[in-house]
C-alpha cells in the first residue's frame, strides 16, 4: 500500500513534489478517487488533494469561478445554481458507473480526464471552458497559464494541455472555469421504434437547421429499460433530440422539429421540463452502465460513421447507447471478451474514431492500454512533452500510456 | 521604424546564403523560392508595420512533403525559419529575421472538402477566414470566429493566433472551432492532431498549437466546424451618460442570464470619431454607446431584446434604437466598424493596443487610461468588445514629432500592465509577437516563461522556429512597441480593423 499524504495547500504540495523529485520518488496524485479511469499504476507515495478545496472567488456576472483543485465539484454545481449558473458542458456524475453511487469527484478530478455530457456538441468539452489554472509541475515549481477572461492569447494556451492528461503533467492546485446562465426551459423529442440509421438521419438534419437542438442521443430496445419515466415508453428504442432556452422558443423549436419529421407523426412525444432534465441527467450520468462489471468505453467517430460501426457489430453482445449527435458511442464489452475488445478497437481505428477505456477490471488496466494505440510520432511527442513538466516522471507515470 | 532586440545573427548561415537557395530549389519548383532584394520586399514586414526585416529567402512551397523537406534541411542546417499566413497579424509574429528562411503558405490556397454531414471543412491553410463562410453559406452555414480582418487573413494564421471577432462570448475564438490540424514539425515530422472527429484522446496537442504564433510547427491542413446561421439577428444601440452605466448595464446582461452575440462599447472621443467619419447616425449627447446583438429563433430575440430594453432602461439608459431590419442592424455597427479608419483620420498616426479586462473593470480602467493620456499627453479613444471584456484603446500621436513615438509606446505599456493590475491579460486576440514580448512578465514569472520554453523545446529542440517571438530574450521586461499607423497608411489598409 503506499503512504498516504493529504496536504491542503498549494504551498504544501510545492514542497512534497519537490522532495519526490530529488529522491526519484513516483506519486499517484488522487482528487476523490471517485473514477478509475487510466493504467493502474503503483506508486510508493499517493498525493491526495481532497483537502486543498473551496471557492476562491466566484463573480457571476464575470461568468467565471476560480476553486482549489480538491473542492467537490457537486458543491461547485450547487453554488453556481444559486445564482441560476451552471458549468455548461454537464460534466458527468461518474460515481454511478463506478459504484452505483453518485459521486460526481473534485473539479481538478474532472479536469485531469477532460468528461463533458450530452451538450458537449453544443456547447464545448471542459476543456472549452477551463480559462486558467495553476498547478505543480514534476519539479516543484509553481506554473499558471491563462486568467480569468474568456478572450487571452498571452502565451501558449497550457490549460488546454493540462485538461485531459490525467494527472501526468502537473497536480493541479487552483482551476478556473467558464460558467454560464441555465436555461430557463429544457424539453426532448422524442421518436419511438426507429433503428439506428434513421435515428442519426434525424440528428444531421436537426442539425441542418437553425433550431439549435443540444442534445441527441439514441437508445436501442435493449438498452433503454432502466429508465423511470411516466411520459417514455421504454419498449422500443429512443430516439431523443433536447431542446433549450426560453420557453416560448424551446415550444417553437420543437414545432418546427415536429413538422420537419412528419413521417414520424404517429411516435413522436416530448418530454416536459421536469422529466427531460432527469432523461439527460441519466444519460450524462451513464445510468445505463450503472455499477457495471464489465469493461466499458467510449468510442470517438466522425458521425457518418458511426451506424457502419455499430452495423459491423450487431450479432455480438454488444451494448451500447449513441450520444453527442452521433459523435459518441458508449459501449460495455463482457470482461472475458478481449476478441471483441480488439475487434472494436480495430475498426474504430480504421474509421478515423478513437477507442477509451472508461471502465475496467484491475488485471486489465495493469497490462491492457486504455487509450487506441496512437500514431508513434505523437508518442514521441507526448514523452517530450511529459518530461517538459516533470523530467523524472514522477507525476502518474504510466497513467496515459507506459513509460509516459 | 522602431528597433527591438532579435535573436543573434548567425553569420555562418548568412556567408551560406547562395548555398542554402541553391538548396531550397531541391526541394519546389525554382520560381517559388525568392531571394533577390528586390523581391523579397513585400515579406519584410507584417500588419506591425513600424517593425522591418527582410529575410535572407523567402520559399513558398506548394505541398506539405515540400514544407517537410524544406523543414527537414533548415532542421539539419541550423538555419532560422519564420512562417506566414496572409501576414495581416498586428503584433509582429511573422516579422523575418535577417538570416531566417521566410517560409509563406500562400500557394496552400484551397478548400479540400466540405462536409456538411460531419458540419465540417478540410481546408489548406492559406484560404481565407471569409471565404471558409462563402464556401458554406448557400446551404446557410458559416464559420464562426470572425476577426476584424477576415476578408485577408488566413485560416492557418487564425489558428496561430488564435483569433477572436465580435461574437467569440456566445461563439469561441478559433480554438472553440477548429478540430484538426496536419502540421509539420521543425525536423520536418508530418502530423496530425485531431480530425473530423469531436475529440481526440491523449494530450490535447491541437489546444496548444492553437494561439501558439508559428512557434510549434507548421500548418499545411486545417479541419473546422461549421454552424448553421441562427435564424433571426437583431440589434439595439443604447446611449449613456456615464460609461460607469453602460458597463454595469453589460453586467445587468450577462447577471440576467443573456448570452448575447455581440456586445460592443465605445467612448465619447470614439463616438465623435466615427460619427464624423462614417455618418452612422449614433446620439451626440452621450458618454458611451453599446451596441447589444442577439440571435436565435425570431421569438426567442424578441423576448431578449425586451429584457434587455428592461436592463437599459434600469441602468439609465438616455437614448435606445432597436434595428428594425438587416440593414438598420448593419448601420448600427457601421461606425463602430469604422472606428479605427476614423481615428487614422483624426491624427497622423495611432497605436492600436489589445488588452482584456474584467467587465466589472472597465470603468476604472477607462479613468486610468484619461489619467495616462493627460500624463503622456496624448489624445486617445476607446473601443471595448464588451462581451468578452477585450479593450482596444487607440492612442493618437504624429510621428514626425520626436518625442511623441516613445511616448506613445511608453502610454500603450502603462495600459496593458494595468489591464494586467486589475485582472486582465495582455492580448486578448492580437498576439504577443514581438510587440508585446517584452511585457509578458507582467504576467508571468520566470517558472512561467521557463515552463512554457520547455514545451517549445519539445516541439522545437533547436529553438529554430519562429525565434524571439513571444518570450523575452534574457527575460527583460521593457517597453515593446504597439501597432503603429501613420498617415492611415497601414499594410492592409483597405480591411477593416475593430
Amino acid at each position: 500500500m503506499p503512504e498516504i499524504y493529504s496536504l491542503s495547500s498549494e504551498h504544501e504540495v510545492a514542497d512534497f513534489i519537490k522532495n519526490c523529485n530529488s529522491e526519484e520518488v513516483p506519486i499517484e496524485i488522487i482528487g476523490h478517487n471517485s473514477k478509475s479511469i487510466g493504467r493502474l499504476i503503483q506508486c510508493s507515495k499517493s498525493l491526495h488533494l481532497k483537502n486543498l478545496s473551496g471557492i476562491i472567488e466566484y463573480f457571476p456576472e464575470e461568468l467565471y469561478i476560480k476553486v482549489k483543485a480538491g473542492i467537490p465539484l457537486a458543491l461547485v454545481e450547487i453554488e453556481l445554481d444559486k445564482k441560476n449558473q451552471e458549468l455548461s458542458f454537464e460534466p458527468p456524475d461518474m460515481g454511478f458507473l463506478y459504484t452505483g453511487q453518485s459521486n460526481k469527484g473534485s473539479v481538478g478530478g474532472a479536469v485531469a480526464c477532460n468528461l463533458s455530457g450530452s451538450r458537449r456538441f453544443r456547447a464545448g468539452a471542459l476543456r472549452d471552458h477551463i480559462l486558467g489554472f495553476r498547478g505543480i509541475n514534476g519539479k516543484g515549481e509553481i506554473v499558471k497559464s491563462g486568467g480569468t477572461v474568456v478572450k487571452n492569447v498571452t502565451g501558449y494556451d497550457v490549460s488546454k494541455l493540462i485538461t485531459g492528461s490525467y494527472g501526468t503533467l502537473v497536480a493541479l492546485t487552483e482551476i478556473v472555469l467558464k460558467v454560464q446562465p441555465k436555461n430557463e426551459e429544457s424539453q426532448t423529442l422524442l421518436v419511438s421504434n426507429i433503428n439506428l440509421k434513421r435515428a442519426l438521419n434525424i440528428f444531421s438534419k436537426s442539425m441542418q437547421t437553425s433550431v439549435e437542438i443540444s442534445g441527441a442521443c439514441f437508445y436501442p430496445a435493449k438498452m433503454s429499460k432502466f429508465f423511470k419515466l411516466n411520459d417514455l415508453d421504454t419498449t422500443t428504442s429512443i430516439t431523443a433530440i433536447r431542446l433549450e432556452g426560453p420557453k416560448i422558443s424551446v415550444v417553437e423549436r420543437i414545432n418546427t422539429l415536429r413538422k420537419l419529421f412528419d413521417e414520424y407523426k404517429k411516435t413522436i412525444s416530448v418530454l416536459e421540463n421536469y422529466q427531460s432534465r432527469i432523461f439527460w441527467k441519466n444519460t450524462t450520468d451513464l445510468q445505463f452502465f450503472n455499477n457495471s462489471k464489465n469493461i466499458v468505453a467510449k468510442i470517438i467517430l466522425p458521425p457518418v460513421h458511426t451506424d457502419q460501426f455499430i452495423n459491423k457489430f450487431e450479432n455480438e453482445e454488444l451494448k451500447y447507447v449513441v450520444d453527442w449527435a452521433g459523435n459518441l458511442i458508449w459501449v460495455e464489452i463482457p470482461e472475458n471478451d478481449s476478441v471483441l475488445l480488439r475487434q472494436l478497437r480495430t475498426e474504430v481505428t480504421k474509421l478515423a474514431g478513437h477507442m477509451t477505456i472508461i471502465k475496467a477490471p484491475n488485471h486489465m488496466r495493469i497490462k491492457e492500454d486504455f487509450l487506441t494505440t496512437v500514431d508513434e510520432n505523437i508518442k514521441v511527442l507526448s514523452l517530450k512533452i511529459k518530461e517538459s513538466f516533470d523530467p523524472k516522471k514522477i507525476l502518474n507515470p504510466g497513467k496515459m500510456y507506459s513509460g509516459i | 521604424m522602431s528597433t527591438l532586440a532579435m535573436p543573434k545573427i548567425d553569420q555562418s548561415v548568412l556567408n551560406d546564403k547562395d548555398s542554402i537557395v541553391r538548396d531550397l530549389k531541391k526541394f519546389t519548383n525554382s520560381i517559388n523560392i525568392i531571394s533577390d532584394p528586390e523581391g523579397i520586399t513585400p515579406y519584410e514586414t507584417d500588419a506591425l508595420s513600424a517593425y522591418k526585416q527582410k529575410p535572407m529567402a523567402v520559399v513558398l512551397p506548394e505541398n506539405t512533403e515540400e514544407v517537410s523537406d524544406i523543414l527537414k534541411y533548415c532542421h539539419k542546417n541550423n538555419i532560422k525559419v519564420v512562417p506566414r499566413g496572409s501576414g495581416t497579424g498586428l503584433s509582429g509574429g511573422a516579422l523575418p529575421l535577417a538570416d531566417c528562411v521566410l517560409l509563406g503558405l500562400s500557394k496552400f490556397n484551397k478548400i479540400l472538402e466540405i462536409d456538411f454531414e460531419n458540419r465540417c471543412v478540410v481546408t489548406q491553410p492559406g484560404v481565407t477566414n471569409l471565404s471558409l463562410t462563402k464556401a458554406v453559406e448557400h446551404n446557410g452555414f458559416y464559420y464562426a470566429p470572425d476577426p476584424s480582418s477576415q476578408i485577408a487573413c488566413s485560416i492557418g494564421g487564425n489558428i496561430a493566433e488564435n483569433s477572436g471577432g465580435v461574437h467569440s462570448l456566445k461563439y469561441g475564438t478559433t480554438t472553440n472551432n477548429v478540430l484538426g490540424v496536419e502540421i509539420v514539425l521543425m525536423d520536418g515530422t508530418i502530423m496530425r492532431f485531431g480530425g473530423k472527429k469531436l475529440e481526440s484522446e491523449g494530450y490535447d496537442l491541437l489546444g496548444l498549437i492553437t494561439g501558439s504564433e508559428g512557434l510549434l510547427g507548421v500548418l499545411t491542413e486545417v479541419t473546422v466546424k461549421i454552424l448553421k446561421k441562427p435564424q433571426s439577428v437583431k440589434a439595439l444601440l443604447l446611449g449613456f451618460q456615464s460609461v460607469e452605466d453602460s458597463g454595469q448595464c453589460v453586467s445587468d446582461i450577462i447577471s440576467g442570464g443573456i448570452i448575447p452575440a455581440g456586445m460592443e462599447i465605445m467612448d465619447k472621443p470614439l463616438i465623435k470619431a466615427t460619427d464624423n467619419y462614417a455618418k452612422a447616425g449614433y446620439p451626440k449627447d452621450v458618454e458611451a454607446i453599446l451596441i447589444v446583438e442577439l440571435d436565435g429563433t425570431e421569438s426567442e430575440v424578441n423576448i431578449l431584446i425586451k429584457r434587455v430594453e428592461e436592463i437599459a432602461k434600469k441602468n439609465k439608459s438616455t437614448y435606445l434604437r432597436i434595428s428594425k431590419n438587416d440593414e438598420e442592424r448593419l448601420r448600427f455597427w457601421l461606425g463602430r466598424k469604422a472606428a479605427f479608419p476614423a481615428i487614422g483620420d483624426m491624427s497622423p498616426d495611432y497605436l492600436c493596443m489589445d488588452g482584456t479586462i474584467p467587465r466589472k473593470k472597465l470603468a476604472e480602467v477607462l479613468k486610468e487610461i484619461t489619467k495616462l493620456s493627460q500624463k503622456h499627453g496624448l489624445r486617445v479613444a476607446n473601443c471595448f468588445h464588451a462581451g468578452d471584456g477585450n479593450l482596444h484603446p487607440l492612442i493618437m500621436f504624429d510621428s514626425n514629432i520626436k518625442s511623441e513615438m516613445k511616448r506613445a509606446e511608453k502610454f500603450g505599456a502603462d495600459i496593458l500592465k494595468y489591464c494586467v493590475k486589475v485582472g486582465g491579460v495582455l492580448t486578448g486576440e492580437h498576439g504577443v509577437g514581438i510587440e508585446k514580448r517584452d511585457l509578458m512578465c507582467e504576467m508571468f514569472n520566470d517558472e512561467d516563461i521557463q515552463q512554457q520554453l520547455n514545451i517549445k523545446q519539445a516541439f522545437d529542440e533547436k529553438s529554430l522556429l519562429n525565434p524571439g517571438k513571444v518570450y523575452p530574450i534574457l527575460h527583460r521586461c521593457a517597453e515593446g512597441g504597439k501597432m503603429h499607423v501613420h498617415k492611415g497608411d497601414t499594410k492592409f489598409k483597405d480591411i477593416p480593423r475593430f
